[in-house]
């Protein structure tokens, strides 16, 4: 009656809503509740960064910075838009991109091998930090889409790749890549019963 | 109409950050007038978040030590607030600074005043409570502890079973703003009790806080609450002591 309860997750599964309610208390400065962040997020981050940028080294540098941000711009985290988790991987991913398209890694990076191992290596790789059932429900749902749409998505996603880009390494029209990103995303968030 | 729907298209993309800084920031400039593109956009992320979920590898040994300790020494971003314009002044045969003045005054007329009726309670109160504490101190098999909180600052607590009786003090604990308070807890298997509001923190510490009712089981937390103290503790507890075994 007095007191509102942390708010659940948007997305209805166990763990989100607290994830939020502990990015609200990092935002105030509780490094314990920071602590809680890291151990829950930490993984998935570099786990992330390291699919963009393969190179574990560059990885570890960009998790650190990317973890390093979430503690000091938490309160611009704003649960209306999105989930702390999302908003975590946002910046990650958006860190190893940005990363990856500053001039010298462009030169340094060879696109067709990596273009190769974006598509294959969904998942095989990562090493599991713990029975993971995301990892399970991602795979059952990458493979309900059509091959076109399982490209282009893994390749703008895993790859870092720009849908323009994406659209040269597959030979296939700007337009068509575009909708195929799009309507992969939406089939799996469907099938991923994501509530928004 | 055409170009309007090749923007809604990109959803997908600009999601995944498959787009250049140029699409970025036309499609944003789009978002903000198209709701069903936003509220589109924000499924697709947390969509990729799932997908980024799924690729959690273990981080590198020493990469938490750096990035908690690099937290440290780091300060962080204020939070976004709306920039709202200074109301205009109310009347204009009156200076400025003479409503800073006077404002000024007045506040200091008050916070005395509180502080007079504050120090004449506590007085009152640390009288009442000071052979309750004694109580407790001389009671044999009295237990003392001491732990940091989440927030910085020690709390002690001095715990008598047989007088079913916790005597707590803080140090050290950050002021709060003036919305919050410090609110103690015993937090027990069959249910959680208040154990009353700390005053608010001054430099050497807390007065000492007696709580009865102690039951074995019980824990003794301190939460931060809205300003007069909640039924249920609302947030987590910066600190938790289990005071008997």
């Amino acid at each position: 009656m007095h007191a509102p309860e942390p708010a659940p997750g948007r997305g209805g599964r166990g763990g989100e809503g607290d994830l939020d309610w502990l990015l609200d208390r990092v935002a105030r400065g509780d490094q314990a509740a920071f602590e809680a962040v890291y151990d829950a997020l930490a993984g998935p981050v570099y786990g992330l960064i390291c699919k963009v940028l393969r190179d574990p080294a560059q990885s570890e540098e960009v998790a650190q910075e990317v973890l390093l941000e979430v503690w000091r711009a938490a309160s611009r985290f704003d649960r209306a838009k999105g989930s702390a988790q999302t908003w975590v991987m946002m910046i990650a991913h958006r860190r190893a991109v940005d990363r990856v398209r500053s001039a010298s890694a462009e030169a340094q990076r060879d696109q067709k091998s990596a273009a190769a191992a974006g598509i294959v290596s969904v998942d095989e790789v990562a090493e599991a930090v713990e029975a993971n059932l995301d990892r399970e429900r991602v795979r059952r749902c990458l493979d309900s889409l059509t091959d076109l749409q399982r490209e282009s998505v893994t390749l703008a996603y895993y790859g870092g790749y720009t849908y323009r880009e994406v659209s040269k390494l597959l030979s296939v029209a700007l337009g068509t890549i575009k909708t195929r990103i799009r309507d992969g995303l939406i089939r799996m968030r469907d099938c991923m019963g994501v509530n928004w | 109409m055409k170009l309007r729907h090749e923007l809604h298209t990109l959803t997908g993309a600009y999601a995944l950050d498959a787009v250049d800084d140029a699409e970025r920031d036309r499609f944003e400039h789009h978002l903000n007038r198209c709701q069903s593109c936003s509220h589109e956009v924000h499924g697709l992320r947390e969509t990729a978040a799932r997908m980024a979920m799924a690729v959690a590898r273990t981080p590198p040994a020493g990469l938490r030590e750096r990035v908690l300790t690099a937290a440290a020494t780091t300060r962080q971003l204020p939070p976004v607030t709306d920039v709202r314009p200074l109301p205009p002044p109310r009347g204009r045969w009156m200076p400025r600074l003479a409503v800073g003045v006077v404002a000024a005054a007045i506040a200091v007329v008050i916070a005395l005043g509180i502080s007079l009726a504050a120090a004449r309670r506590q007085l009152d109160e640390a009288r009442a409570q000071q052979r309750a504490v004694a109580a407790v101190l001389n009671s044999p098999g009295v237990r003392i502890l001491t732990r940091r909180t989440s927030l910085g600052g020690t709390v002690t607590v001095m715990v008598s079973l047989r007088e079913q009786k916790v005597v707590f003090t803080a140090a050290g604990l950050p002021r709060l703003p003036r919305a919050k308070v410090y609110q103690l807890w015993l937090l027990g298997p069959p249910r959680t009790r208040s154990a009353g509001l700390l005053p608010p923190p001054s430099v050497g510490g807390t007065t000492p806080l007696l709580a009865s009712g102690l039951a074995r089981g019980d824990s003794v937390g301190v939460t931060v609450e809205p300003a007069g103290g909640s039924a249920q503790p609302t947030t987590t507890p910066i600190v938790v002591i289990p005071v008997s075994s």
